[in-house]
């Protein structure tokens, strides 16, 4: 059976490094007096209380040496403890009426989306809002990956749980040990997260607006601290800031690693991260063009506007400076598409990511090629390195699975009531982390108006797309559970 | 601390495996991707897919900013091309190398290294004719290990159920010993260990690892009940690299060898090479010619063929025609637990005596060596005691050491000394001590020695 003893301790450890992190808003609360203090205060009681009601008794009990199983199972739970954890801030200070709202807008943070339940943002105390930007940011690079640079004891099983977490098909291990690799990864992240804010703020915005859009940038999460997104300031700087980062984001961090230590030409070297920079130029030239002339009637005006949704749609980040959803059709089809594609493998960005459509492409191309000549042998190569059989196989399993679940989570949607754009955009725009999609979900509104039912559902399919649905969807296979 | 390991075969596996678990950064290099797949999700370790012979993935391995280089793969041209370019890129750093084939190492002795700049080459046929050598010499041990250039001795022997010593207490021993100076550092109990208190009673059937000096060891042993004599009639079987070079070292002793090959070719070469050995020409799992050659009356029979399967079945056939003493070559792992269920309690592995002289070679620092026993349940570390050391300067039963761990010998100038509870411990003296693996970080504190974290 399952080292529970070990899977609890791992567990119990995680939120007490999720509540430690609450820290940061409670200070900004009581800094600004806005009177969310208590209910934070109370949070980090409650994290700290059930930490040690999973930590402490099964501190001696079952082995440290653990395997695939229990570590998806210390992912799955952690993620699931945190959102909840996450939850009751909002929830003690009565931000919202109920606890589905409150777990919503959390799963929301932690997993990027950026999909939201508040009408009015702007009313929220401000220490609850920089709560809500940093589960963007602590769920970006990820929990368990924070947990591995700054828990010892987790070292030991640490590949599979850095396996479980992180976004990729072929997980890089930047140097030898978890830890470390952990540790690199992080630091770079706060990185460009000190860039961004300094950047933030010398185009005008005050520190707290700084430092929680750079968390909604740079976790390609969304969430921004206006009602009417990043198009509340008005300003190209702004605009320009966010989408540099955004694209950053969008990108593997081992690569942000390669060319910060030296390795300048890393970036293009990489062919994942070409067809990303590629397929984002070639998106927002078409979505420019079809602006240009009918919504906007300068170049620039057109490129300003179709660059910072083109990006902010695919690298699943899902911030707005205008409601798309006045924008002619062929904008709206490409945004959509972007919403399946996601950033790359390795990066804060949800989707589909750029590395499985292309090996996807690849090994279609080597279908037909095997058409024409049928002995030919040939590999599917990526930057000249054949791409092993068994993870073509997993990419085309996630492929259909996420189709799959896009098609099952749609239906059961339409049978809650919903029209066809807001069923089908409210789960692409969740299973990709995206956050705002098209119809009743779009721009403009947002999900407070969906039945409850639904909210829990939209939930899941975030937990699904931010773990990469596997790490999920194997705990419902009864044979996940056989000894 | 950062290693590179060339070769993620049993060898490199299991040295990545310990030194990963030490905390140390350790990057393994090897050709076969399922090899490096089983190893990552083992071990805490960064794998590259490529020719460790490769220059380009030297680098790209970081060998630069690394301070060890090990090449073990099977292979031995592998190892030295390794080796050349690891010269090549990284002058300064620690370099170890196996190499199997003698044509390399005997050509001109000391000629690769000096050339190579290799700081130590590992023949794993040499590590295990010596591990070999060394259960000659004890015949009634299971295990001999030797610490501070051989001056003290770990010897593992059986206690068997007709032995006077079963059922009496350390302390009760000790009186009766009369004074040798011996301390039974380790008994294991169906395969666990017990870090011994004098308040511990012995029982049929435990392994006791006995320390003492080198002089006094045979009488110590002859205490727990072993023969003093050494063997005389040994039978080899299997005229391998490995049966031929143990040949030749008991040639030189004076003994007595039969050797038994199934290759008629190789016979020939062996009468050729041999002097005093006899050799015979026979399949070592045939009866008729074990029962012809009286194997009942020979003093040791080694299995040493190249197949373990072969070896396994020769010593149990052995064992049932009479031969009551055995050491049994093994190379897969897998086998080891086997081994000891059916009965072969002395088996030797070739691979495990090279990655025990190469984690030796590697941990050497502070610590001046390190062996391991039974599987790594427990190591014996021997270090310098420093000014500062707070186990200096106090008789031992004052010094209050961790659980799990134990002084078992000082060894003073060139003098070695038996620990009991009075011995007192002076800066500069090398003290050897048991620790059970939980108890290693702990220890290594005491002795105010942390070279283990990087």
């Amino acid at each position: 059976m399952m080292p529970w003893g070990f899977v609890w301790r791992a567990v119990g450890a995680l939120l007490w490094c999720v509540g430690g992190t609450m820290i940061l808003p409670l200070g900004f609360s009581l800094a600004y007096g806005d009177g969310a203090h208590g209910s934070i205060a109370k949070s980090m009681g409650v994290a700290a209380a059930a930490g040690a009601v999973l930590f402490l008794p099964s501190r001696k009990g079952g082995s440290s040496l653990i395997g695939h199983r229990e570590g998806i199972l210390i992912v799955a739970l952690g993620w699931i403890g945190a959102a909840v954890l996450g939850a009751l801030p909002f929830y003690l200070a009565g931000t919202f009426s109920t606890f589905t709202d409150a777990f919503f807008e959390s799963m929301s943070g932690f997993t990027t989306t950026g999909a939201s339940v508040l009408t009015d943002i702007e009313k929220v105390p401000r220490g609850l809002l920089l709560w809500r930007g940093l589960t963007h940011w602590l769920g970006g690079m990820g929990i368990i990956v924070l947990s591995l640079a700054i828990l010892p004891f987790l070292g030991v099983g640490g590949m599979q749980l850095y396996k479980a977490e992180v976004p990729s098909p072929v997980p890089d291990k930047l140097r030898p040990r978890i830890k470390d690799t952990a540790s690199v990864l992080w630091k770079v992240y706060l990185l460009f997260t000190v860039a961004e804010t300094a950047l933030l703020m010398t185009g005008g915005m005050d520190l707290f607006d700084a430092l929680c859009h750079t968390f909604a940038t740079l976790a390609t999460g969304g969430f921004s601290t206006r009602n009417a997104s990043v198009g509340h300031y008005q300003s190209a700087y702004v605009d320009g800031v966010i989408v540099l980062f955004m694209l950053v984001a969008g990108i593997n961090f081992s690569l942000h690693y390669q060319w910060l230590t030296g390795k300048p030409l890393a970036l293009w070297r990489d062919p994942e991260c070409r067809f990303f920079l590629f397929a984002t130029a070639v998106f927002i030239v078409l979505c420019a063009g079809s602006l240009y002339g009918t919504v906007f009637h300068t170049v620039a005006g057109a490129f300003r506007y179709a660059a910072f949704q083109v990006v902010s749609i695919l690298t699943t980040t899902g911030f707005a400076t205008a409601d798309y959803e006045t924008w002619p059709p062929l904008t709206q089809v490409i945004l959509f598409l972007c919403m399946f594609l996601g950033g790359s493998a390795g990066s804060t960005g949800g989707g589909i990511k750029c590395l499985r459509i292309i090996l996807l492409i690849k090994h279609g191309y080597r279908e037909l090629m095997r058409l024409v000549h049928p002995h030919a042998v040939s590999q599917v190569k990526l930057g000249g390195r054949v791409v092993p059989a068994e993870v073509l196989h997993s990419v085309w399993g996630f492929f259909i699975l996420y189709v799959a679940l896009f098609v099952v989570f749609s239906l059961l949607m339409a049978a809650m009531g919903l029209d066809m754009v807001t069923a089908f955009s409210s789960v692409a725009a969740t299973i990709g982390n995206i956050g705002p999609g098209f119809g009743a979900v779009g721009p403009a509104e947002n999900y407070a108006g969906l039945p409850l039912l639904a909210k829990w559902l939209l939930s899941l399919s975030m937990l699904l797309g931010r773990l990469e649905i596997y790490t999920v969807i194997v705990l419902l296979i009864p044979e996940f559970w056989r000894p | 601390m950062k290693l590179i390991i060339v070769g993620a075969g049993e060898v490199g596996f299991h040295i990545a495996h310990r030194l990963s678990q030490e905390n140390k950064e350790v990057v393994v290099v090897d050709k076969n991707p399922e090899a490096l797949r089983r190893l990552m999700e083992f071990s805490d370790v960064q794998t590259l897919e490529g020719s460790g012979s490769d220059p380009r993935i030297l680098q790209a391995a970081g060998i630069h900013e690394a301070q060890t280089f090990l090449a073990v793969t099977d292979a031995d041209e592998t190892n030295l091309i390794a080796s050349f370019y690891a010269n090549i890129l990284a002058p300064r750093i620690k370099k170890l190398a196996r190499i199997r084939n003698e044509a390399y190492t005997h050509f001109q002795p000391g000629l690769l290294e000096k050339h190579l700049n290799l700081d130590k080459i590992i023949n794993p046929d040499e590590e295990l004719v010596h591990t070999i050598e060394r259960l000659i010499a004890v015949p009634d041990a299971e295990d001999v290990r030797e610490l501070a250039e051989g001056r003290i001795q770990l010897v593992a022997v059986r206690l068997h159920a007709g032995s006077p010593l079963k059922g009496k207490s350390l302390i009760d021993l000790g009186r009766m010993a009369d004074g040798l100076p011996y301390i039974i550092g380790a008994v294991f109990r169906n395969e666990t260990l017990i870090v011994p208190t004098g308040k511990d009673v012995l029982r049929a059937g435990d392994l006791l690892y006995v320390v003492s000096d080198k002089d006094h060891m045979n009488k110590v042993l002859a205490f727990f009940g072993c023969r003093e004599k050494s063997p005389e009639n040994i039978f080899i079987i299997g005229g391998g690299d490995i049966g031929l070079r143990l040949a030749r070292r008991l040639e030189n002793r004076a003994l007595h060898v039969r050797m038994l090959e199934k290759d008629r070719a190789r016979c020939d070469r062996l009468s050729e090479v041999l002097h005093r050995t006899i050799v015979l020409h026979g399949d070592g799992t045939d009866q008729t010619i074990l029962m012809e050659e009286n194997i009942a009356h020979m003093d040791l029979v080694v299995s040493l063929t190249g197949d373990e399967e072969t070896n396994i079945l020769c010593s149990l056939l052995a064992q049932r025609l009479g031969a009551r003493r055995l050491i049994t070559r093994i190379s897969k792992f897998a086998y080891m637990p086997i081994a000891q269920a059916i009965g072969l309690g002395r088996v030797v592995n070739p691979r495990l005596s090279a990655i025990n002289s190469i984690l030796q070679y590697v941990r050497r620092g502070k610590i001046l060596s390190a062996v391991s026993l039974r599987g790594e349940e427990a190591e014996v570390l021997e270090a310098e005691a420093m000014d500062h050391s707070p186990i200096v300067g106090r008789p031992l039963k004052d010094v209050g050491f961790p659980k799990g761990a134990l002084v078992l010998a000082v060894v003073r100038g060139e003098k070695p000394s038996i620990a009991t509870g009075h011995t007192v411990i002076l800066p500069g003296d090398r003290v050897v001590v048991l620790c059970a693996r939980k108890a290693v970080p702990q220890v290594e504190k005491r002795l105010s020695v942390p070279v283990r974290r990087p």
